[in-house]
């Protein structure tokens, strides 16, 4: 598989970083691949821009950090705003399709696939797990994670008691994933 | 709520063994007969007149529209023990549910109440719920008992608040299990807030 660059944006308190932190470690650990992440935080704790970077590859990376990432994944319009800029053109942009709103800064040949993550993770009974909806929807669409290395990653990235909800969310945003690419919807 | 892993073989305290599983539809008729089987006086702590088809519509009903979950106890053909987990879909009680649970007289002592209260626990905090609250008649040792085991604490006492089958006041226990922590710590891991230390 090519080397994948990626980029996770949205705010404080959307789980931004351990939605990066699991799928780098799916990568790494369960599917044999090499992965590395960079964070960033604002200064408070909730409501902050918050990004991330992961690079998964075959080989040893060289360089960890993404200035065009290939895939982008963002939970919030001012991470959009931020970030769509710097999406490769013929990348693939993953959206909380709820909060962000698409408008003419795609770059060419961008494929765009959004997820209500937020309801999707109120529906199954926690906001929450959104970050967890948004880690399935990746691994669904851009087929970079397996599915066994995820639930994996997810079950051992969570606290004890949470694992059924949080598998739960992570087969909900897998499903609409695949089911998205299926429709052929763009 | 995840109920796929189900159905789940059980090994009771005298090695006998029964399936608990979500209740179905298909299966709906055998938990009045269930129900009808239980003796009179421990029909009396149930809310509801558990013995009538229309009660089952009703029940069947809510189970379908996700207000109840019901976890059942099945050995061979017949249902004998049920676990359920009453929740509020919408208002200022959402994050908590009421566990009930009930059992055929002949399958207790058998600690088949515990499993199946054990297990409906696990699926409530997997669903989010935050607080378990159960309600207890002073005299019901056992269930008291197994509860405690699970973690709940005596939250409330409503004095001469029921009846029992001589018509007899007893006190209501209202137990209580807060298992929000579970979710504290969710919630502090999904912070994205890493402190820093020095310049």
């Amino acid at each position: 598989m090519p080397k994948s660059e990626i980029r996770v944006g949205g705010l404080g308190g959307q789980g931004v970083i351990l939605s990066a932190h699991i799928i780098g470690k799916a990568a790494a650990i369960f599917d044999g691949r090499h992965a590395t992440l960079i964070q960033s935080f604002g200064p408070e704790a909730r409501g902050s821009a918050c990004s991330a970077q992961v690079t998964l590859d075959d080989h040893t990376i060289g360089y960890p950090y993404v200035k065009y990432p290939d895939v982008l994944m963002i939970m919030s319009p001012d991470a959009y705003t931020q970030f769509i800029g710097q999406l490769k053109p013929g990348g693939t942009l993953l959206y909380e399709s709820d909060l962000i709103k698409l408008d003419d800064r795609l770059p060419e040949g961008v494929r765009a696939f959004g997820v209500p993550a937020t309801r999707l993770a109120e529906e199954l009974g926690r906001r929450l797990v959104l970050n967890i909806v948004m880690v399935g929807f990746f691994a669904g669409v851009t087929g970079l994670l397996s599915p066994e290395a995820v639930e994996k990653a997810v079950k051992e990235s969570v606290p004890r008691g949470t694992e059924d909800l949080n598998l739960r969310a992570l087969h909900k945003g897998l499903e609409y994933g695949q089911k998205l690419l299926s429709a052929g919807s763009n | 709520m995840k109920i796929d892993v189900f159905p789940q073989k059980v090994t009771l305290r005298d090695d006998s063994h029964v399936e608990i599983r979500p209740l179905d539809a298909d299966h709906a008729p055998a938990l009045l007969d269930f129900y009808r089987g239980l003796p009179e006086g421990d029909r009396l702590y149930l809310r509801e007149d558990v013995t009538k088809p229309e009660w089952l519509e009703r029940f069947v009903a809510l189970v379908q529209r996700g207000e109840v979950v019901s976890l059942t106890a099945v050995a061979g053909d017949a249902i004998v023990g049920e676990a359920t987990l009453h929740r509020s879909l919408h208002g200022w009680t959402m994050h908590v549910a009421e566990v009930r649970v009930n059992v055929a007289p002949e399958y207790r002592r058998k600690a088949l109440g515990h499993a199946l209260c054990r297990e409906i626990v696990r699926l409530a905090i997997s669903s989010g719920v935050e607080k378990l609250v159960a309600h207890i008649m002073e005299n019901q040792i056992a269930a008291r008992r197994m509860f405690d085991h699970l973690g709940f604490l005596q939250e409330a006492v409503l004095r001469d608040h029921v009846k029992d089958i001589r018509g007899k006041k007893r006190d209501l226990l209202v137990m209580s299990s807060d298992v929000s922590h579970i979710w504290h710590a969710m919630e502090a891991l999904v912070a994205d807030y890493s402190p820093t230390f020095g310049d």
